[in-house]
């Protein structure tokens, strides 16, 4: 509403002139003086804008005059709504009120040393994200994932969604989340997009043993406080162990991606739990951990699409990580070790006897990392990194008749030497150098070269 | 990239929920007094106009709200300006209370909007900017450390801080007495 002063001074003593007698007298000379102080005010913005109109338009840019003063208790005088500001950011494209449209890529040239004819490009992933928001208190999220460029049954790539959740905030400080949500362990499962990491492909850590992108069917609480405390806890569906295939590499490769469901029709007789807890309390640093846990056979030899001998109902996951991040000036330390345990495996296992690739016992890894924004121009960063990761993702195996026991995978360690050269903060190009102390050309394991495109909107 | 296919599902649903969903920590008004609780009264400044917000290397379109403080004897305590920039996907609403110097006397977010990030509300992390000046607009985005997982957030509200004291120096030093 718009309030000329004048009009209001007028209206303030016409309100004052109209009021029932009082019998406090010293109340009503209260009100006069705190009237008096707004008309004093609005005097003052007046006399100010008669100024600015004889001086000109602003000092420096010939521009501002100053709008009719709003004093205490007055309502702000109409001005235009705040526009989106950020210079060279690049907002989400709004579709209409209420709507918007995001976005990331990422494509990657790959080259092994020691297999130069293994060399390949690829689109890894396009995708679009969406929210739309029901009222101030409710909104829908959901990205949409093309992998690998073509997705047929001919072809390798796949379409996902990749989450979906409703999103209701209950209070300015936490909310709940229901849908297809990312489990928010580690540093790169919720915020994978490829500006925010160091290299051009994600690190093996956060890929074998918590494997991102890494979402389940969940109903999640989350919350902060103002002491820098954050937290998720939930519960919802996790793996199914009905699912492993003890002739397959995937196992070897990811032992929970394997057998992780993505709300596919997946099998929820057994709830998983999960929670973290991130302290950011002091600027830069960023100490957490987070755990999930829950059974894991799915009542597979119950199910009536099961298998009535499966032997693994029982079997639990348990994972969990701790992480911390240390952001100071132009370096950025970051630090994770995650691991993770399948019980009673052994029945399981007996039965995969001869199998290439049983199911493991314990799985773990960790890494360290380091990043120097050593270059800054305009908008434009370069940024080299070192990584230095290990990881298992069969560490061990439940015990076996002597003589029919697996032994335990090789610790993989991979050193990650590179750059990302930010042609602003939303476009990345990438090229490292990976050193492996195993080679495994089946699961692309050995030394290589690596390019990199990434972006987000 | 070829969207023109959503947008009218996206008109759609606009129409049927013509809402913005938005965390609102503070109003402009609790800013105001949480800021200077001394002043008298809040004097609304006409917007930058386009040459301003060029010079500030700003959209065309920017737009912040500013408001001088005013004592009780009419002398300018200081400033805020209320302000919007971009999260991940989503708007920023926040307030920069400046002194009569121009110096940083805080920031306040006012509203947020996206799904992740918003730890940049932290106290800690905003008294970062505390007794920041124009003079050391060009170092912020060094100076004020990072938030993992809110980098987005924390870049382009470092961003339209530096440009809030910018436009200090450039239209309002002027005018404080």
């Amino acid at each position: 509403m718009k309030h000329h002063p004048i009009t209001l001074a007028v209206l303030a003593f016409v309100a004052l002139g109209g009021a029932p007698a009082r019998a406090d007298e010293a109340a009503l000379k209260a009100e006069v003086e705190a009237l008096r102080a707004e008309v004093a005010a609005l005097k003052d913005a007046v006399q100010q804008m008669r100024a600015e109109r004889v001086a000109g338009s602003g000092p420096a840019t010939g521009a501002a005059a100053t709008a009719p003063a709003t004093p205490r208790g007055v309502p702000d005088a109409p001005q235009p709504a705040a526009a989106p500001a950020s210079a060279a950011a690049s907002p989400g494209l709004a579709l209409g009120e209420g709507t918007t449209l995001w976005g990331y890529g990422q494509l990657d040239y790959n080259h092994p040393t020691a297999h130069a004819a293994d060399a390949r490009a690829d689109l890894t992933r396009a995708v679009l994200g969406f929210s739309h928001v029901f009222d101030d208190t409710t909104r829908v999220v959901g990205e949409i994932e093309w992998e690998h460029a073509i997705a047929s049954a001919e072809d390798a790539g796949e379409t996902e969604v990749e989450q979906l959740y409703v999103e209701h905030a209950l209070a300015p400080n936490y909310g709940v989340r229901a849908g297809l949500v990312l489990i928010p362990l580690g540093l790169l499962n919720e915020h994978h997009e490829p500006t925010q990491f160091y290299g051009v492909q994600r690190n093996f850590v956060e890929t074998a043993i918590i494997p991102s992108t890494w979402r389940e069917g969940a109903i999640a609480g989350y919350g902060s406080t103002d002491a820098g405390l954050s937290w998720n806890v939930g519960i919802g569906t996790g793996p199914n162990l009905g699912k492993w295939d003890p002739a397959s590499d995937e196992g070897r490769a990811s032992p929970l991606g394997s057998i992780h469901q993505e709300l596919q029709l997946a099998n929820a007789h057994d709830p998983a739990l999960f929670g973290t807890l991130n302290w950011q309390g002091v600027p830069g640093l960023t100490l957490g951990g987070g755990l999930f846990t829950g059974k894991i056979g799915q009542a597979t030899s119950r199910r009536s699409d099961g298998d009535a001998n499966f032997p693994a109902d029982d079997a639990r996951l348990t994972l969990g990580e701790v992480h911390a991040r240390w952001q100071t000036g132009p370096f950025d330390f970051a630090a994770l070790y995650t691991r993770g345990a399948i019980s009673d495996t052994q029945a399981l296992n007996l039965g995969f006897l001869g199998q290439p690739t049983p199911v493991p016992k314990s799985f773990w890894g960790s890494y360290v990392q380091g990043a120097w924004r050593a270059l800054e121009w305009n908008r434009s960063a370069l940024v080299p990194f070192a990584r230095y990761e290990a990881f298992n993702t069969a560490a061990s195996y439940a015990a076996q008749p002597q003589g029919l026991g697996s032994a335990a995978l090789p610790t993989e360690r991979v050193w990650t030497v590179g750059a990302n050269y930010y042609l602003n903060p939303n476009v990345v190009f990438k090229i490292d150098y990976q050193d492996f102390n195993h080679d495994d050309t089946v699961l692309g394991y050995g030394n290589r070269f690596d390019l990199g495109i990434g972006y987000q909107f | 990239m070829r969207v023109r296919w959503l947008i009218p599902a996206g008109a759609c649903m606009a129409a049927v929920a013509p809402a913005a969903y938005a965390t609102q920590y503070l109003s402009v008004e609790q800013a105001q007094r949480a800021a200077f609780p001394q002043a008298g009264a809040f004097v609304p400044v006409a917007a930058p106009d386009a040459a301003t917000a060029s010079a500030l290397d700003a959209p065309p379109g920017w737009a912040p709200r500013i408001f001088a403080a005013r004592g009780e004897d009419a002398a300018t305590l200081g400033w805020l300006i209320v302000d919007q920039v971009l999260g991940k996907s989503e708007m920023i609403t926040y307030a920069t209370a400046l002194d009569a110097r121009g110096a940083v006397l805080s920031v306040e977010v006012l509203e947020y909007r996206e799904a992740h990030g918003g730890e940049i509300r932290m106290a800690a992390w905003r008294k970062q900017f505390a007794g920041k000046t124009q003079s050391d607009a060009a170092a912020l985005g060094r100076d004020i450390k990072n938030i993992s997982g809110a980098t987005l957030s924390c870049r382009h509200l470092t961003e339209g801080v530096q440009r809030v004291l910018r436009l200090h120096d450039f239209l309002l030093a002027a005018r404080t007495g």
